[in-house]
């Protein structure tokens, strides 16, 4: 339910939420935070940070896996239920690549493993924010905000659509970016990789596969028949290239 | 690597007990057939022994010299019938020789059988410890990253900001209980570690409670002071318990610290230790005003790295394994421990108690 609005405070810096049951790593990333201009919260448990939730918005929550109570990747899968699309940077003691997976695909943005470098974490939330900023100013006006392509019709500024059988879609927070970046550059071949380097950032995922999965769930939604699409089409060996097709 | 030798080794081992087994089954199903067919055969005999007799007898033939040419049939009023008595031996022969394998062939499978139940034992046992070493290393090392975590931040915010005096010294006292907190996890992982493998040496000998008690509430005094924890001491002079010194001294002071981990968050309170000898035992309670837990987690605060949260909750600081390690302690002293709390927030009471011990002689 969050949305742009209150994700901002009136002086301009964004507000971060911060996850952690160690008071004494709570206490370093939120001064180094605050020094980094941001508006910083905390919350000392998964409830907790559910309860502060409910009540406000924030631009990001920084949000440890091994927590008391409910661990972090509940809280963001029941976030993500929620229809909650605060993007998450995830902290964790496990730092494998399986774990690193779980993380994501329970609607995490990205993921550091502990101990973490402070110039690493830093420069990780300001590539998320990053990217929240452009989705934002990509979708800030009437004419942007909205999609229309084969009789479906996306809302990028709720994460809905309405498909072309009636249907009415609820997108995840990736779904609607590496939409947003295919929309703008609708007719042109956009690659794997500046996909995963514009929703994900750098390194995040293990392989571009990932995108080739997300763009089977896009055709699903919004393909008449997803096996022979007509608007995501595959570009062998380069990525994908977006063709709106003429509206009837 | 010497693991895996030993397990394939014990691996072979088990086949080849297993292949044996199965040997001795069939060696002893095929001997008990076999007599089967003896006795089948020496029956079929004698049948046609006994029909040539009774055809010799019809063409005439003496029964003298049909005696003589086939001894074991006897003759009566002109019919020939196989002797009773031969009949009768074929029978117990059969009988003894088909026992005789079965005891035989018993015993050997049973030797057998006792051999793979100890080596598929051996086997289980081996496959539990690998599994709980693999996850006693997983945990431990999650319980250091936190720490190493907040140490790393906290020196690279000091590397990288121009920090003022005053903030500085906060990250360095924040840095220092940092590494204390991993210096009292080295001890007692090590601790753990030990009374796991059984290695800890200790002694049994009659203890005063009270003097151990009082030793322990002395050397956290200073320390309750800071954290505004009331500490009583009710324990009455004469109470002896059989335990190993320093296990009790462990055993009080990691009761002491969870009650401080207990009471820290809540901004101070009381720890109330109070003794009594109740039917032939001792009885220790340590009685707090902190965090108290859901009653349904009880049982699980003994387990190994079990970190409840306050206010639903974990003491921040612990390794998880002080009560873990007062638990063990206690088992081997023949004592046991008990943790009850009415629910968060309502405080705890841990209750140790021992067999009573008689008082030394002087």
């Amino acid at each position: 339910m969050s949305t742009p609005a209150g994700m901002s405070t009136p002086a301009g810096a964004a507000r971060v939420l911060v996850v952690e049951d160690d008071p004494h790593l709570a206490a370093g990333v939120m001064e180094n935070l605050r020094a980094e201009g941001y508006q910083v919260e905390a919350a000392g448990d998964g409830n907790a940070a559910l309860s502060w939730l409910r009540e406000h918005a924030c631009a990001l929550i920084v949000l440890d896996v091994m927590l008391p109570g409910i661990d972090g990747l509940t809280v963001c899968r029941s976030l993500r239920e929620q229809g909650n699309t605060t993007p998450v940077l995830f902290l964790t003691a496990r730092g494998d690549p399986a774990d690193r997976v779980r993380g994501l695909e329970a609607g995490g943005d990205d993921y550091l493993a502990k101990p973490f470098h402070l110039a690493e974490f830093l420069a990780r939330v300001r590539a998320i924010l990053r990217r929240w900023d452009w989705y934002r100013g990509a979708s800030a006006t009437a004419a942007t905000a909205m999609v229309r392509f084969g009789g479906n019709e996306v809302d990028f500024r709720a994460f809905r659509a309405r498909a072309w059988n009636g249907e009415s879609q609820e997108l995840t927070e990736k779904e609607a970016m590496i939409l947003k970046v295919l929309a703008e550059h609708a007719g042109e071949i956009v690659s794997r990789e500046d996909l995963l380097e514009r929703v994900w950032g750098y390194d995040v995922f293990p392989s571009t596969r990932t995108v080739d999965n997300f763009i089977l769930r896009l055709r699903k939604r919004f393909e008449r028949d997803p096996a022979n699409p007509q608007h995501f089409l595959t570009v062998w060996g380069v990525g994908y290239r977006f063709l709106p097709g003429s509206e009837p | 690597m010497r693991m895996k030798a030993t397990r394939v080794f014990q691996l072979t081992a088990l086949a080849l007990v297993v292949v044996s087994a199965v040997q001795v089954g069939w060696w002893l199903y095929d001997q008990h057939a076999y007599t089967l067919e003896r006795v089948r055969l020496a029956r079929r005999a004698y049948a046609e022994q006994t029909a040539a007799a009774q055809a010799l007898l019809d063409a005439g033939t003496s029964v003298a010299r049909v005696h003589e040419l086939l001894p074991k049939i006897a003759v009566t009023a002109g019919r020939a019938a196989l002797d009773p008595t031969i009949e009768a031996t074929l029978i117990t022969e059969a009988r003894h020789r088909s026992n005789q394998y079965a005891w035989e062939g018993g015993f050997f499978l049973l030797a057998l059988g006792v051999c793979i139940a100890v080596i598929a034992r051996a086997l289980r046992a081996e496959a539990r410890v690998l599994e709980e070493q693999d996850s006693f290393l997983a945990l431990v090392s999650h319980q250091f990253k936190t720490p190493l975590a907040s140490l790393q931040l906290s020196l690279e915010t000091m590397a990288l900001r121009d920090l003022a005096p005053e903030r500085a010294r906060a990250l360095i006292e924040r840095m220092l209980a940092d590494l204390a907190r991993m210096e009292a996890m080295v001890t007692q992982i090590l601790e753990s570690v030990r009374l796991e493998r059984g290695r800890a040496d200790l002694k049994s000998e009659p203890l005063e409670l009270r003097a151990a008690v009082t030793h322990v509430v002395a050397a956290l005094e200073e320390r309750a002071r800071q954290e505004r924890i009331a500490i009583s001491s009710d324990v009455p002079p004469g109470l002896y318990v059989l335990a190993d010194p320093l296990s009790l001294d462990v055993i009080v002071r990691n009761l002491l610290e969870n009650a401080f981990a207990a009471v820290t968050p809540v901004g101070g309170g009381r720890i109330a230790l109070a003794a009594r000898a109740l039917n032939g035992e001792i009885e220790l309670a340590v009685q707090d005003s902190g965090v108290g837990f859901r009653p349904a987690d009880g049982a699980r605060l003994f387990e190994k790295f079990t970190r409840l949260h306050p206010g639903g909750g974990s003491s921040q600081y612990g390794t998880g394994l002080g009560l873990f390690i007062v638990r063990r302690l206690m088992q081997l002293a023949q004592g046991r421990v008990a943790a009850h709390s009415d629910g968060v927030g309502q405080g705890a009471r841990f209750t140790l108690t021992w067999p009573q011990a008689q008082a030394p002689r002087p």
